[in-house]
């Protein structure tokens, strides 16, 4: 058989593939070579000048870096927890299941920066009506956005009421799926709710714990219009994530050449880690 | 241990369907402490229904389950100490084989010595002591089902052990072996064993008593002997024995004997209270002889195929429309053409509207 001819039809997604991911990336790594800034706007090559200034003499980027770490895996922690919960409450038969199966995902349906705009005015220190509510109570006012350490909470709040839905749906869907048989035997031995989870629920459903831990990591790590929208990274750099600090650096102050070394050192990054989580979590969670 | 009394058990799945469809229909039985059943029947006849009817898995829409006289019909499976092993092997994955056995007395806080005392008994008689410390999810499927089969006989006080044809996913020649290991368990722990199958194989070479059921109604109950040798009704004849039993529309000729196209054939039955004159004449093939010559209650049929099946040749011969099988002895010499096939009287079964008279 000759199979020259294949190349032919596979032309069509590679040159898709080519052009909206191969080509963007080599570019980048170009760009990252270059001094493109707003001075001098053109592709020249100046070595790894831009990597040297990104490891000796940039923290701020490696700030962000372990910012964005840390409010995506508390996101997707208190995502995982709270979606698992809501998702067993609604997977047996229980009065209304569809209406709060569909209450519980409307927040995912909702468009992110609208509903940060909105939850950036009820944070709102001074007009916002959580305060004023904590006042009736006689607390005192919390600085949402101001405060350094509160703000990063606040940021959490936003992204989990966002996207804890999408757990949900996927942990849900996953639950549905599984079998009955292994809930039926421990029914016989008589074990109890909680005996059921551990031993039962929680360990069939770990391989679609994984992906869905491993899907909502890497859209988390990606943060920015909660971000860009609630606090603009402030007070301070205090909320400032990876992808927004690249932002600054390369559509603010045009320093084209240093966000693409940045963009190119935060993929490998988190290409790395993201693999290393997965497989760190298979050996955790499954036992086959 | 203890005695299984259902009565007047009777489910479907619509309940609130005004003409409900019935998965099971009204039925009463009493399967004795220490005994083994055999539940068979064609897939979808209402076997699994029933089991889960008595593991409290579903909860039946008419009737009373007893376990010893007391009512048990409300009570959730966790409170009625019983014991089902599924068709596929259920085990806890993250546990080792020890765990797994001991996970039904943990359940109900048994003291570790009992636990340890219990589940080294029931790995003794399974086989399984040497995996004890291994993980469950490391072992074989016929392993993985022993375990399912354990955590059953791991309560000595369990009222009954309830199989869903627990061996298919087992090897041809395991199957043997467990099933003798089933009974050897029965026999060592007089537990009662109630096993569903659609395996008359399996049924007849496991069970005291074999349940044979039909489109959701309990169709004949009996020792394996009775359900061979007097089938109840022709679907019984049909569905037990290989090759099925077979039957034959003939008219009640005279108080004793039938008329199989106007070939007059004497059975044992009393046909003189019989109103109707269509009836069924059943037979086994094992029955049947092939005859010398032509004489009371033989019929000359065309012999149409002879297929040796190592310990027996099975004939197939036509009479006129009729098509009649015959097991006999595989060195018994069969000439072509033409043969005289001997019907025993004694072993001849006569239905009206498909129920033995």
């Amino acid at each position: 058989m000759n199979f020259k001819h294949k190349f032919v039809f596979l032309f069509p997604g590679l040159f898709v593939l080519i052009g909206i991911l191969i080509f963007p990336i080599i570019f980048t790594i170009r760009l990252s070579l270059s001094g493109w800034n707003s001075y001098t706007p053109e592709m020249n090559f100046i070595g790894i000048t831009n990597y040297i200034r990104l490891f000796t003499d940039d923290p701020r980027f490696w700030e962000s870096f372990f910012r964005l770490s840390f409010l995506s895996v508390t996101t997707v922690i208190l995502q995982y927890v709270i979606g698992f919960a809501l998702a067993l409450m609604v997977w047996r038969e229980i009065k209304f299941k569809r209406f709060f199966r569909v209450i519980f995902l409307i927040p995912m349906m909702t468009t992110p920066v609208i509903m940060t705009v909105i939850w950036r005015t009820f944070f709102h220190e001074s007009l916002g009506p959580v305060n004023d509510l904590l006042g009736n109570l006689g607390v005192k006012p919390i600085l949402w956005l101001s405060d350094p350490v509160i703000a990063k909470f606040t940021v959490i709040i936003v992204e989990v009421w966002q996207w804890t839905p999408f757990m949900f749906l996927l942990l849900l869907a996953g639950l549905l799926s599984l079998p009955k048989e292994p809930f039926l035997a421990a029914a016989i031995d008589g074990a109890s709710p909680f005996r059921k989870f551990v031993y039962v629920t929680f360990p069939l459903m770990a391989p679609i714990s994984i992906g869905a831990i491993i899907i909502r990591l890497i859209e988390a790590s990606k943060i920015m219009d909660t971000v860009f929208v609630l606090t603009s990274g402030g007070p301070g750099t205090a909320t400032e994530t990876s992808s927004f600090y690249i932002y600054i650096k390369g559509l603010r102050e045009f320093q084209m050449g240093y966000a693409a070394t940045l963009s190119f050192t935060y993929l490998v990054i988190m290409i790395i880690s993201l693999t290393i989580i997965a497989k760190v979590l298979t050996k955790l969670m499954i036992k086959e | 241990m203890a005695k299984i009394d259902l009565s007047n058990i009777s489910h479907t799945y619509n309940p609130s369907d005004p003409n409900p469809t019935y998965a099971l229909n009204p039925f009463s039985m009493t399967w004795e402490n220490g005994k083994r059943y055999a539940i068979l029947g064609p897939s979808g006849c209402g076997k699994t229904t029933m089991l889960n009817i008595v593991s409290g898995l579903v909860k039946p829409s008419k009737g009373k389950i007893l376990f010893d006289e007391n009512d048990v019909t409300n009570l959730i499976t966790e409170e009625r100490n019983i014991a089902q092993v599924f068709q596929f092997p259920v085990i806890y994955n993250t546990m080792t084989v020890y765990d797994n056995l001991a996970f039904p007395l943990k359940c109900r806080d048994f003291s570790k010595e009992k636990i340890e005392e219990r589940v080294k008994s029931v790995s003794d008689t399974l086989r399984l002591s040497s995996f004890l410390n291994l993980p469950a999810r490391k072992l074989t499927a016929d392993q993985k089902q022993l375990i399912s089969l354990g955590r059953g006989l791991v309560r000595e006080d369990v009222a009954g052990v309830l199989m869903d044809e627990p061996l298919t996913v087992i090897d041809p020649d395991l199957k043997f072996r467990l099933r003798r290991n089933l009974k050897e368990i029965n026999e060592q722990y007089k537990t009662t064993l109630v096993y569903v199958t659609h395996d008359q194989n399996e049924a007849m070479t496991f069970a005291d008593n074999i349940i044979v059921m039909d489109q959701g109604e309990i169709v004949q109950v009996g020792l394996p002997k009775d359900l061979f040798e007097r089938p109840k009704t022709t679907f019984v004849g049909y569905f037990i024995g290989s090759p099925a039993m077979n039957i034959f529309e003939s008219e009640v000729s005279s108080d004793y004997s039938v008329k199989i196209n106007n070939i007059e054939i004497k059975t044992n039955s009393n046909l003189s209270k019989i109103k109707e004159k269509n009836v069924k004449l059943g037979i086994r093939s094992e029955f049947i002889n092939v005859a010398e010559k032509d004489g009371q209650n033989t019929i000359k049929a065309s012999l149409k195929r002879v297929e040796d099946f190592g310990n027996f040749k099975l004939l197939t011969a036509n009479m006129g429309d009729f098509v009649i099988k015959s097991k006999v002895n595989r060195e018994m010499p069969i000439s072509n053409g033409d043969i005289n096939l001997y019907i025993p009287p004694e072993k001849c079964c006569v239905y009206i509207n498909e129920k033995l008279i």
